[in-house]
């Protein structure tokens, strides 16, 4: 149950037997089905989610109530609004169960103790929202400077998991391309 | 009211309480996870939530440890006497969930608690479930009332002790979903209170034959 949260955190630090007991009690395990929601737009994001089996996606929608998707997040990678969870302000996304999953989920005030009591827990997530900075920001730039073809190559080559995992609509939303175009650009890639 | 749903999950949903509770909430915006160990104990309360609540989302299962890994909040309403077995089912996916105690510990001739005077079903319930957060809700209600709350023109009020003011909130939405005006008594050493509230209640309503139709009110 807590496999993926454990090699997660050895990845980027060393805790102590107790440090790790303390965290691993911090957690509240969930399990969600696919098409449910761990959050909805008008609340206050005020957990953090470690997906430690299956899948989520975040998005918003739009006027017509098209999904834009922002991110997704797989086996032991992190999921929240983090700029609800900060300033405590209403989120506009909408994080949804992509796959049947088991999540582990920290509220505010756990995060918060662990920060204090569990010094390497702080480093870990510090380098856990650098890498949340650094993705964002390669994502903006993207978004911004690449054609529906360089994008969907990207994707492939930094994240083959989408391929397999993810419906064909939502990888389009998440590239900001129209199905069609994703299509398009999908049958002159294999080619 | 967040807007996102939360999951509910009953442990005893077939009992009087458990199912007076489950038709009370199924009409809020919880996902209702309905567990009972005599499955025939259900049958009929799927009727009824669908009869009042053809919206409800409601779910029957068939296992403890499946129904609570789900749930954002857990409900024990079983006798406290068997809570520990159970206890034993579901800690693992209970950590930091809000378990709520409905139990009183009363004996068979409703006579006294059988916990001891310095500690509470709640208070033991904790000693159980170390990660969880227990918040003591619903034992100074019977299963009657919660088909009508409002007793001779007053809403009958519902008190909850608890140590996490987080958790605590959430329960009193719960218990007002339920039809309730919820009292936030203290923490939960004040649940050893509520108990022998409750079982004075019972002896009220033995002695003056309330018909099991009889709540607390604070007039002020």
């Amino acid at each position: 149950m807590y496999e993926q949260l454990k090699k997660s955190l050895q990845e980027h630090v060393t805790l102590s037997d107790k440090e790790w007991e303390l965290c691993k009690h911090s957690f509240r395990p969930k399990r969600m089905l696919k098409r449910q929601f761990l959050l909805q737009e008008g609340d206050v994001c005020r957990e953090l989610a470690f997906v430690e089996k299956g899948a989520l996606y975040s998005y918003s929608l739009d006027m017509s109530g098209n999904k834009r998707v922002i991110r997704f997040a797989f086996e032991g990678w992190w999921m929240a609004n983090l700029q609800s969870f900060f300033t405590g302000k209403p989120t506009r996304l909408n994080i949804e169960v992509l796959e049947d999953s088991e999540l582990l989920i920290l509220d505010r005030k756990n995060h918060e103790m662990l920060l204090e009591q569990v010094p390497p827990y702080e480093r870990y997530h510090r380098i856990i929202v650098q890498n949340a900075y650094v993705a964002l920001q390669r994502r903006v730039e993207n978004a911004l400077g690449l054609t529906a073809e360089e994008k969907y190559e990207r994707l492939i080559a930094e994240s083959p998991a989408f391929l397999n995992r993810v419906p064909q609509h939502l990888i389009a939303s998440y590239i900001g391309v129209s199905p069609e175009t994703l299509s398009r650009v999908r049958g002159s890639y294999n080619r | 009211m967040s807007i996102t749903k939360q999951t509910v999950a009953i442990l005893g949903a077939g009992g009087s309480m458990g199912s007076a509770i489950a038709k009370s909430i199924a009409g809020g915006n919880y996902r209702l996870l309905l567990f009972d160990s005599d499955p025939k104990q259900l049958g009929e309360l799927s009727q009824q939530i669908r009869d009042k609540h053809p919206e409800a989302d409601t779910h029957f299962m068939s296992c403890p440890h499946e129904t609570s890994w789900e749930a954002d909040i857990i409900i024990l309403a079983v006798p406290h006497e068997v809570e520990k077995e159970l206890t034993d089912k579901i800690r693992d996916v209970a950590t930091q969930k809000v378990v709520i105690s409905i139990a009183n510990p009363v004996d068979e001739d409703f006579e006294k608690l059988t916990t001891r005077p310095d500690t509470s079903a709640a208070e033991e319930l904790q000693e159980w479930l170390p990660h969880s957060k227990v918040i003591k809700a619903f034992n100074t209600t019977f299963a009657a009332d919660f088909e009508q709350p409002v007793i001779d023109g007053k809403q009958t009020d519902a008190f909850i002790a608890g140590d996490d003011e987080e958790a605590l909130i959430i329960v009193s939405e719960l218990v007002e979903t339920a039809g309730f005006n919820p009292i936030i008594a203290g923490d939960l050493t004040v649940s050893g209170t509520l108990e022998r509230m409750q079982l004075l209640l019972i002896q009220l309503t033995i002695k003056n034959n309330y018909k099991w139709h009889a709540g607390w009110k604070i007039l002020h």
